[in-house]
Formats: structure tokens, C-alpha cells, sequence
């Protein structure tokens, strides 16, 4: 089986400062992989290499079968299809109802999409975040857990192959933080592999996941895991 | 019973239709939108776009009538007249006159009796009170020679002031420097114009950046997040070129609007001498610069607003 992310001998630097160092990394479909690490450790660099926002020093970055370390800045876009984003700070369009929200990332996707078919797979995404009935509030009107589930249909709308979390419950109480995992486990049962950057430790040993662990930007260790969750309208669809 | 099958068409022209739907959401409808939402901050570029573009159609227009009237003025100081000493032997008036007609840089040569000098002067204003006022005629016959090339008009001159045809006192009316002053005077107010303009166009470019620079950091957070889910570049860059054409494209139409209504104006004033001062002005002229004020308006503010984005916005 193809890995959807596969790191060769990456190494990142900042002028004289190694944000990555010789990291070496696999993951699978339908695989849920923990990036733990201290502050600077290269969690964001690491994920910044997958999404193509940088590009590597030295080695090979391989996404979804795309060569990101020597993509083309005009073929950005065709990688970042493929990825589904989720932040800290949700980054929403403020303008935007939820739904539009959602529906704005199947859209400049694909301009086939008509209005009415973005609409009802929006709705459905956000149903399966639990927020089947906020599709028509704005961001300012939804709590910061739910314009987080926000962000996570957006980002799996389109059912990329690959979900990438930066801090996503950094944001958010205990509470909302593990139903994001829950969330999460569901959308990796169905296929996606996801990856997930924070620093919650509470989060990361009990859910018993693989972790990948960055130490001053060398990878020391990767510890594996099991998998959980389902989540019916990826299923469907 | 064997059935038919039909093939819908329908489906092709619905894809096509969404597609075009979605293109002018993000790309036209979004860039209107933005645009009215940083009007505050595109006001200054959109007035100094307005005045270069206004003033690129005056002196466009100004530049189109001095160069008729150095093509007017070129075309008489092309034009030879050798006056012929009185009492000239006709067959010394023909010697000269196949001289002339036979030199290759000779266009034409005519004969003006004078009588016919007589007439012209005549019609002339302020010779007409001197052609009446003395009993003999006091103008001279003379071969009027068409020079091809006006830079060779003084060789002839100095060919043929000596001719025993010729009238010693007054030969010619070559005026060395005449038309070479016009030409300085044309050609200063060209290099005025240009540098003019220049200075007024690098302002209004840079203005405009700065406005384009303004609307990018303004919806930064917006950009980013069009790049994080996957949107292609033309859909990121274009609004921002499309609201630079929009300005251009305002600018250029009241900048339009503006010089035709003047030329009109002027022409409307009073055309014998609008003719006189701005020869070749006319109409539809008027109409020809006002479209190209437009025309020029889209291309600065989206070329401008290219230049902003591809230095500004890194994919």
C-alpha cells in the first residue's frame, strides 16, 4: 500500500538553525499519527513541508504520490486538494455562513460544483461534525469548539486523503477537545490518514494512537498504535 | 420493440453554465465587492489615475495637431520659390527650369508669371493693400520647386541663387532655420509632454500599488486561507487585477468622457480657428482618443495591480 505521506531524509533549516533534521517518516491511509514535541521542536515546520507552504532543505517530501519538495508554486493548489487543513484558530472567512464556509473549499476545487450541489454536501459535512443545524450562522455566532468543527468539515469536505491538525484543540476546553478527537478517530476509520500537531499529552496517551515524537527537529521516536471511530456520512458518500 | 436512446445535452451546457456561474462569482463579483468595500483606500489612485489619463488624452490629442501642423509646416518649407530677375531671357527661364525639373531630388517644378503672383499676393492678408497700392506689379515671376527632402531644400537654394535667371537682389525664399526653429519648438514641447506624463504616470502607478498593496494586506487572512484550501492562483491573484481594472477602467472612462467633451468643445467653439490651431482634430478623432484614455485606464490599473500582486502575494 502507497503511503499518503512519506518523508526522506528531510531536513528544514532557517539560515544556520535546523528546524528538521534527517526525518524520516511514513503514514498510511486511514492512519492517526500524534506529532508531539516541545515548543520549536519543528511540529509546524513538519506539517508547513506537507502542505507545501515550504519546501525542504535536503530530502524528499511525497505526498499522495505528489513530489511537494520539488512542486511547482503553480501546482500548490493541486497538492493542497489533496490535504485538509484544520488550525488552532480555525481560520474562517468571516463574511461567510458556516456553510458557505465549507462549501467555498469544494467549489474552488472544482468550479464543476454547482451552488446546489456544494450546498447539500456542506450540510451533510457539518451534520457530521454536529452542526447540521448552524449551516446559516456566521463564525462570530458559533463558540469557538463549534467553529472548530467548522474548520473540520471544511477541511474533509472534498474527502481528501490526508487531514493535517495544527494545535486544533489548543483553543478549546477539555471537553470539546476530545470530542474534536473523537472526531478525528471517526474520520480516520473511514480512510483519511490524519495527523495531528499539539502539545495536549492528556489527549495523546489516551487515545493510545501512534505518536511521532520531535525532539530539536530530529524525530526520536515513533511510537505505534490502533485505530477507532466511524463516521456514517463518509461512508455514503 | 427496440427503444430509442436519447442523449441529453443538457448536462454538458449545465456544466459549462455552473462553471461560468462560479468563475464570475469568485473572480468578478468578488473583485466588485472588494472594491467597494476599500473605496476609502482607492480613491487617491482612482483621482490620480483619473488626472494621468485625463491629461494623457489632452496632450495626446495637442501632440496629434502639432504634428499635422509640422507636417503643414514641412510640407511649405518644402517649397522653393525662385523669384526670376525682371526681364529675364525666357530661354534662361527654361534652362533653369529643366536644371531643376532634372535633378533627382526635385519633386516638382511650376512657373508663377507675374501676374499670377500679382493675384495671389492679392489674396493674401496684408499684402493686398501693397499689391494695390502701386501702379506696376512690384512681384516678382518665380519657378516654385517641390523638394523631396527638406533637409536638401538648401543645397538647391545655393544651386541656383547664382543663376543668371535669377533675381540677384531677393533669389530665393529659403529662410534658413525657419522650419528648424519649428522643429526645436515641436521637439521641446514633445520632451516637456513626455516627461510630463512620466512623472504623472509613476505617480498614478504607484499610488495604485500601494492602493493593490493596501487591499492585500487588508484581506490577508483571507488570501491565506484561499491558498490553504486548494484554490488556484488565477483565483487568488485575479480579484485583486480585476479590481485594478475596475479602477483603470473607471478612471479611464470619466478620463475619457472628460477629453472628448473638451475636444468637442473646442471644436464646437469655433472651428475656423480650432482648424487653424489643431489641424486634423476632429470627431471622430475625439472619439478615437477618449477609447484609447479607456482603453489605456484597463491596462494600467490591471497591469498595475499584476505587478502589486506578483510582488506581494507569494503562492
Amino acid at each position: 500500500m502507497r503511503s499518503i505521506v512519506e518523508f526522506i531524509g528531510v531536513t528544514r533549516a532557517y539560515g544556520s538553525r535546523l528546524a528538521l533534521d534527517d526525518v524520516h517518516l511514513a503514514l498510511e491511509p486511514g492512519e492517526l499519527a500524534f506529532l508531539v514535541g516541545p515548543s520549536g521542536a519543528g511540529k509546524s515546520t513538519l506539517l508547513k513541508l506537507i502542505n507545501r507552504e515550504i519546501r525542504p532543505t535536503t530530502g524528499e517530501v511525497w505526498v499522495d504520490g505528489i513530489a511537494a519538495h520539488k512542486l511547482k508554486a503553480s501546482r500548490v493548489a493541486e497538492l493542497r486538494r489533496r490535504v485538509g487543513v484544520v488550525f488552532q484558530d480555525y481560520k474562517l472567512l468571516p463574511r461567510l455562513t458556516a456553510k458557505e464556509n465549507v462549501a467555498l473549499a469544494l467549489q474552488v476545487g472544482d468550479l464543476r460544483v454547482s451552488d446546489e450541489e456544494a450546498s447539500e454536501r456542506a450540510l451533510d459535512a457539518l451534520d457530521a461534525v454536529g452542526l447540521g443545524d448552524r449551516g446559516n450562522a456566521f463564525p462570530h455566532q458559533l463558540s469557538g469548539g463549534q467553529q472548530q468543527r467548522v474548520a473540520v468539515a471544511r477541511a474533509v469536505v472534498a474527502q481528501p486523503p490526508l487531514l493535517i491538525a495544527d494545535e486544533p484543540t489548543g483553543n478549546l476546553d477539555v471537553d470539546t477537545a476530545w470530542e474534536m478527537m473523537d472526531l478525528f478517530g471517526d474520520i480516520a476509520a473511514f480512510g483519511t490518514a490524519v495527523l495531528i500537531a499539539t502539545h495536549n499529552v492528556e489527549i495523546v496517551k489516551r487515545l493510545q494512537r501512534r505518536v511521532l515524537t520531535l525532539v530539536h527537529g530530529r524525530l526520536v521516536r515513533d511510537q505505534p498504535a490502533g485505530r477507532t471511530g466511524r463516521l456514517a456520512w463518509l461512508a455514503s458518500s | 420493440m427496440a427503444g430509442i436512446v436519447v442523449k441529453g445535452r443538457f448536462p454538458r451546457r449545465r456544466v459549462v453554465q455552473v462553471v461560468a456561474t462560479n468563475v464570475f462569482r469568485y473572480l468578478f463579483q468578488g473583485a466588485a465587492r472588494n472594491w467597494i468595500r476599500n473605496i476609502g483606500s482607492t480613491t487617491p489612485a482612482l483621482g490620480s489615475m483619473t488626472l494621468l489619463l485625463l491629461m494623457l488624452g489632452l496632450i495626446g490629442l495637442s501632440g496629434f495637431a502639432l504634428y499635422n501642423l509640422e507636417r503643414i509646416e514641412a510640407a511649405q518649407a518644402s517649397l522653393l520659390h525662385v523669384y526670376m530677375r525682371d526681364g529675364v531671357a525666357s530661354a534662361d527661364v527654361d534652362t533653369l527650369w529643366d536644371w531643376l525639373a532634372n535633378d533627382p531630388r526635385v519633386a516638382s517644378v511650376g512657373y508663377t508669371t507675374k501676374a499670377q503672383a500679382l493675384v495671389r499676393a492679392q489674396r493674401m492678408p496684408g499684402l493686398t493693400q501693397l499689391a494695390d497700392a502701386t501702379d506696376s506689379n512690384p512681384f516678382p515671376a518665380s519657378l516654385d520647386v517641390q523638394v523631396k527632402n527638406i533637409d536638401d531644400i538648401a543645397v538647391i537654394d545655393s544651386m541656383v541663387r547664382n543663376d543668371v535667371a535669377v533675381d540677384p537682389i531677393y533669389p530665393t525664399s529659403y529662410d534658413r532655420g525657419a522650419y528648424q526653429r519649428i522643429q526645436a519648438v515641436l521637439f521641446g514641447v514633445a520632451v516637456a509632454g513626455f516627461a510630463f506624463l512620466s512623472l504623472l504616470g509613476f505617480v498614478a502607478v504607484t499610488v495604485t500599488m500601494n492602493s493593490i498593496r493596501a487591499a492585500i494586506h487588508s484581506r490577508r487572512d483571507e488570501v491565506t486561507i484561499m491558498q490553504l484550501v486548494g484554490a488556484p492562483r488565477w483565483m487568488v491573484r485575479g480579484p485583486f487585477v480585476v479590481e485594478g481594472a475596475i479602477t483603470g477602467g473607471l478612471a479611464g472612462a470619466a478620463a475619457g468622457l472628460v477629453t472628448f467633451a473638451l475636444a468637442m468643445a473646442g471644436i464646437a467653439a469655433g472651428s475656423g480657428s480650432f482648424t487653424r490651431f489643431a489641424p486634423g482634430v476632429t470627431v471622430v478623432v475625439a472619439a478615437l482618443a477618449a477609447t484609447i484614455v479607456f482603453a489605456t485606464g484597463l491596462g494600467l490599473g490591471s497591469g498595475t495591480s499584476l505587478v502589486s500582486v506578483r510582488r506581494h502575494l507569494e503562492s
